[in-house]
């Protein structure tokens, strides 16, 4: 691989500071990178109604409504983020990735998932009422 | 044996480095082209809008996408039909060159992540926990190539229009700058069947589906999904490829453990079809 360039060899001092200097250039590049810049909790106001034990789905969250409740699960899975369904003959919700399986409520039914979905506050506001769900 | 023989033959007839090149000159003029409509802020609208409402918005990213699919697959056939001649290779460059293969699989993947389709969507979002798997700087890793999640696709179509690519080049450039012109004349038919197949096969797109109980990532991903299934992320995403790459890097003649690591190989490989079929089969 010699294509006859005579390159000149770095002293060991200067290979020194080169190696020291990119070590402290490392801190703030670290920091940079993993700086989350922080946000407002994401408000959305739901179109539509979920009917009396119905459901609606949205990109982000599941509404159910049992029994007068209503409340909204997350609908990104807490195995490895794909966005599950909702089952509606079986009354589960679904990963379509692993297939791991929750309840209604956000709990696991069967793995590979270990953590329940979290919940998102529901709010009804307004006349006619509108629906806004809290993502935090 | 003969069959064997009449293999090696054939693979050893075809420049499979040249054709390599020619789709991955496509695979560029065409991605520059999808680039022009592609806006990472609407990834799937824009994505669906090149394959329905832009003028043969459609071919081109077929183009793209298929001559994408065939750089990779042709450098794999390049590496195994040149693979004792590689011995004149010193080990640097030799490991420089094998690296260019994850090089050129993030960029295929990141390409599958941005349509943001349904399997771009889980793809991306499955990468990102695998990455958070690592311990210690698992989360750095994550917010450098993808933080989907956080901040959408912007790191994900930055490293795949120009990070990925750089660095594509700075591992494959000592290889490149002896061959990259290629005769275009020479390999017409080649040139011809890439762009016939953009043509009259479309480059898959999955809309989301309600209801949908099983969808699959991309091909070269089949089998780690499958693995994911049973083993946690940090070994199903990290530690097995890894191993394969390693294993490649050394994988030479005059090595003492030849025969063992071609065995690791082969056995890799196999394991990974195998979980690829059943990702293909068991669950649909």
């Amino acid at each position: 691989m010699n294509n006859g360039n005579h390159r000149q060899v770095a002293s060991p001092a200067r290979r020194l500071i080169l190696l020291l200097g990119s070590l402290l250039l490392l801190y703030p590049l670290i920091r940079f990178i993993r700086f989350k810049l922080p946000r407002k909790p994401k408000i959305i106001e739901v179109s539509g109604t979920v009917k009396q034990d119905g459901q609606l789905l949205k990109q982000d969250f599941i509404l159910l409504s049992r029994d007068d409740q209503l409340w909204a699960v997350s609908r990104i899975c807490t195995h490895l983020g794909c966005r599950i369904n909702y089952k509606e003959r079986e009354g589960y919700l679904e990963c379509p990735c692993h297939q791991s399986r929750f309840s209604i409520h956000g709990e696991v039914l069967n793995g590979p998932a270990q953590q329940h979905l979290p919940r998102y506050h529901v709010e009804e506001k307004g006349a006619p009422p509108a629906l806004f769900v809290t993502i935090k | 044996m003969r069959i064997a023989e009449r293999f090696g033959t054939l693979l050893q007839s075809i420049k499979w480095g040249e054709w390599s090149l020619i789709c991955l000159y496509l695979s560029l003029l065409s991605g520059i082209l999808v680039g022009l409509h592609y806006d990472p802020h609407e990834p799937y609208y824009s994505t669906s809008a090149l394959d329905i409402l832009i003028p043969y918005g459609a071919w081109f990213r077929s183009l793209h996408f298929y001559s994408s699919q065939l750089f990779f697959l042709f450098a794999l056939a390049h590496y195994l039909a040149v693979f004792d001649k590689s011995e004149s290779y010193d080990t640097t460059s030799f490991i420089v060159l094998i690296l260019c293969l994850p090089v050129i699989l993030m960029l295929l993947f990141t390409g599958y992540v941005l349509r943001f389709d349904s399997t771009g969507f889980s793809a991306g979002m499955i990468a990102e926990h695998i990455l958070e798997a690592i311990p210690f700087f698992g989360s750095t890793l994550d917010r450098l190539l993808f933080a989907i999640s956080d901040g959408g696709l912007q790191r994900v179509y930055l490293h795949h229009v120009c990070s990925f690519n750089i660095l594509f080049l700075l591992l494959a450039w000592n290889h490149l700058r002896r061959y990259y012109r290629v005769n275009l004349t020479s390999h017409l038919p080649l040139v011809a069947t890439v762009m016939l197949t953009g043509v009259f096969v479309a480059a898959p797109l999955d809309p989301e589906q309600l209801g949908i109980s099983y969808i699959t990532g991309p091909w070269f991903f089949l089998g780690l999904q499958e693995l994911l299934r049973y083993l946690p992320p940090l070994i199903a995403g990290v530690l097995v490829p890894v191993a394969l790459i390693g294993a490649l890097t050394v994988l030479r003649r005059k090595s003492r453990w030849y025969p063992h690591l071609l065995t690791f190989v082969g056995c890799w490989l196999v394991g990974y079809l195998f979980l690829t079929v059943l990702a293909l089969t068991i669950h649909d």
